[in-house]
């Protein structure tokens, strides 16, 4: 169930932009979301972000793959809102009543939940992570903090294939257990988190030494040796994030639905 | 200088000490060959000098080391590193960023340099060990051998006088493990740096005329300065660690039961389009041993995993009894341990007793260790366990992944006796191993996964190889080890 996303090289779209430029893209995506009523905003920028990753040579299937976990949440949220909300006109009801107050509110959740996960992971996939810490780096964040990003990002797909490396182990070993009654579902967890954690926190160790042994943390500085560019991509970049910018000004101020 | 006196070192869950009362002293500009057999103290004692004991690892510790005359006790690990670098068995653990150029700057980046000398110590560090090609390339795509010159280019960008390298060629194919040891020899003769290197090959480093210490039981049970490899090798067989001409009499294969032959047809496999199988034809017989070589990334894991079943072919078949019981080492054994103590990992193969415990630890030279956490064993006494709780099973197919990593010599003879029982048995054993010399005495064919495919019996693949220029896949190169 880890959502398989991991930072891809590309030269095309969103690859071509600074951390800076995304990060700020991201936020502006985050600010349309979130401070917008109704949903039409909340569409719009779902489909924006589909078409920026489509853009940037995320085929749109690998990234519907990719956000497929995230799809079903959002459908199970949906569906949730719809019927437990009561208010509003009934729009038909089969046992369960179906409103539009409930539809509306079900929408705006599931969009909510969709826009925010989807545009952090095309983030996460066209975001260099050592780039983004230097980055971070530059606009004043301790570098110590920086890094801890940089690692959490590496490590999302170390644990993706630990998951499957511990599942082929239980194959082989021939302890797959069921997970019908309690007993099985305890030993499954156990035998899978178990060896996914030890290892995680094994290898967070190995990094942690290695790192001291680079001489992280000698200094309360360190050199940053990549320059960043500002180039076009970076100025549409931020064309678009004053567009949504203004986009959820006016919503807000007209009401949009 | 590097002065270490009455050293003791104990992790928390050991009752005996992993380095015990131990004193030596390193001067300037010296190579150190740092020896003996598995679980002697050797990374422990590596792992203390680089200031990690107790510090980020755990452990009782009494004892003084210094560095230039500075304690490692007190002083921050990121401090030792400015003179003293350890570049760890494992090259993926070691791996901070994403990017080989980045990875190279990581430590100079954190000396403060300036961008300018960043660049310039990592442009020389990437030429130095032949991977200015990879610059650009993302880490997590490069093949062992090319990781462990990565870490050596990273150590050597911060310029430490000292550098401390643990079993640099562990996880290196033959031409790899060749490669490292000619770096070896450039760092000291145009470099002059102090060199402690933990290894089981000693005739590559004899050039060097390094000090040999060897360890056992957290000790150094003997100091010797030599190039004389005679004198090195009566040393090692004496003290039961060097790896010796294994000229063995293999008993005839067995048979049992219905046990059918493994037969691979026509097999194709490759990843993201990248062929690395093409129409690969084999059978093997029951008790029959088939060693399987090549380079790193050249198909060997692979060919077991699709075996095992783990991986789809994308053309061809491999036939196998159904009923057959696998039995598969994998080449990292912590992938394959479930359990919280090693009791446990026996437990879930239907080892329950105390006294068939106590057996099989014996056996597999993990006595006592029925109560410790499996992961914090070495990675040889890991390796043991996982191969002790696999056999367990009786397996009629077994698929070893390099098993004799991090092995010593006695326990060598107590994997490769496994080994013939299951032939005796009449067992089928794939044997993915880099130790050419044993593998060409040990096994009844051999197979060569690279760029083409051999198979063959030893001294045809042998030949063969040869005349391809790949001398260091012929047991031929490796034999000054051992004479």
């Amino acid at each position: 169930m880890i959502p398989r996303v991991s930072y891809s090289m590309g030269e095309k779209g969103l690859h071509r932009a600074s951390p800076e430029a995304n990060l700020l893209l991201l936020l502006g995506f985050l600010t349309a979301v979130l401070a917008t009523p109704g949903v039409m905003v909340k569409l719009g920028t779902l489909a924006l972000v589909f078409i920026l990753a489509a853009l940037s040579g995320e085929r749109l299937r690998a990234f519907l793959r990719s956000t497929r976990f995230v799809l079903i949440f959002a459908a199970f949220l949906f569906v949730a809102q719809v019927i437990s909300i009561r208010e509003g006109e009934t729009l038909f009801s089969i046992g369960l009543t179906i409103t539009d107050q409930g539809l509306l509110f079900g929408a705006q959740m599931a969009l909510r939940f969709l826009v925010i996960l989807s545009s952090s992971m095309l983030f996460v996939m066209v975001t260099d992570p050592d780039r983004f810490a230097h980055s971070l780096i530059r606009l004043g964040i301790p570098y110590r903090y920086g890094f801890i990003l940089v690692l959490a990002l590496r490590f999302l797909p170390f644990f993706r294939q630990e998951l499957k490396t511990v599942r082929e182990a239980q194959q082989v070993r021939g302890v797959s257990p069921s997970i019908r009654n309690f007993s099985g579902l305890r030993k499954a967890i156990h035998y899978t988190f178990l060896p996914v954690l030890v290892s995680g926190l094994t290898r967070v160790d190995s990094i942690a030494i290695s790192m001291k042994g680079r001489c992280f943390g000698l200094h309360p500085r360190r050199t940053t040796s990549q320059e960043s560019h500002w180039g076009r991509m970076d100025w549409i970049v931020v064309g678009l994030f004053l567009l949504l910018i203004v986009i959820t000004i006016v919503a807000r101020r007209y009401t949009w639905p | 200088m590097i002065a270490i006196e009455e050293l003791c070192i104990q992790y928390p869950d050991r009752s005996y000490p992993a380095i015990d009362c131990l004193t030596e002293t390193i001067e300037g500009g010296e190579v150190i060959v740092l020896t003996g057999p598995s679980g002697c103290g050797k990374s422990t004692l590596c792992r203390a000098l680089a200031g990690f004991i107790p510090e980020m690892i755990p452990a009782k510790v009494s004892g003084e080391i210094t560095v230039d005359g500075e304690s490692v006790w007190t002083a921050d690990p990121a401090r030792i590193a400015t003179r003293l670098g350890l570049i760890q068995q494992d090259p993926d653990a070691q791996i901070c960023t994403l990017n080989v150029w980045q990875e190279v700057a990581f430590g100079p980046e954190n000396l403060c340099l300036p961008p300018d000398e960043v660049a310039a110590r990592v442009e020389q560090c990437l030429a130095f060990v032949g991977i200015t090609h990879l610059a650009e390339r993302t880490t997590t795509t490069l093949s062992g051998g090319e990781k462990q010159r990565l870490a050596i280019a990273s150590i050597l960008a911060m310029a430490p006088e000292t550098i401390l390298l643990d079993e640099p060629t562990a996880n290196l194919d033959p031409e790899g493990a060749q490669a490292v040891f000619n770096l070896l020899r450039e760092l000291r003769d145009q470099e002059g740096r102090t060199l402690i290197v933990v290894e089981h090959r000693l005739a590559p480093l004899l050039p060097l005329s390094p000090r040999v210490l060897v360890m056992n039981k957290g000790g150094i049970v003997t100091r010797r300065a030599t190039r004389q490899h005679e004198d090195l090798v009566a040393l090692g067989l004496r003290a039961n660690w060097l790896r010796a001409d294994w000229d063995l009499d293999l008993p005839a294969p067995g048979k049992r039961g219905e046990i059918a032959p493994l037969r691979v047809e026509d097999l194709t496999f490759g990843y993201d389009g990248t062929p690395l199988l093409d129409r690969l034809s084999i059978t093997v017989e029951p008790g029959e041993i088939l060693g399987i070589i090549g380079p790193n990334g050249g198909g060997k894991t692979t060919l077991l995993r699709l075996i095992a079943g783990l991986e789809k072919p994308i053309a061809g078949r491999i036939v196998r009894n159904r009923e057959s019981v696998l039995g598969y080492l994998f080449q990292h054994p912590h992938q394959q341990i479930f359990e919280r103590t090693v009791r446990g990992e026996f437990a879930i193969e239907g080892v329950i007793s105390d006294e068939s415990l106590r057996r099989s630890l014996d056996a597999a030279n993990l006595s006592g260790l029925g109560s410790v956490a499996p992961l914090s064993l070495s990675l040889g006494e890991q390796r043991r366990l996982t191969l002790a709780t696999t056999l367990v099973r009786d397996p009629d197919l077994l698929l070893l992944d390099e098993p004799f990593i991090g092995q010593d010599r006695a326990n060598v003879a107590w994997i490769i006796a496994k080994i013939l029982a299951a032939r005796a048995k009449g067992a089928v054993t794939l044997l993915v191993s880099h130790d050419i010399p044993l593998v060409n005495s040990l096994c009844d064919r051999l197979l060569y996964l690279g760029a083409e495919s051999i198979i063959g019996d030893p001294r045809t693949v042998s030949a063969r190889l040869q005349t391809m220029g790949k001398d260091a896949f012929t047991s031929g190169y490796w034999e000054g080890e051992t004479r």
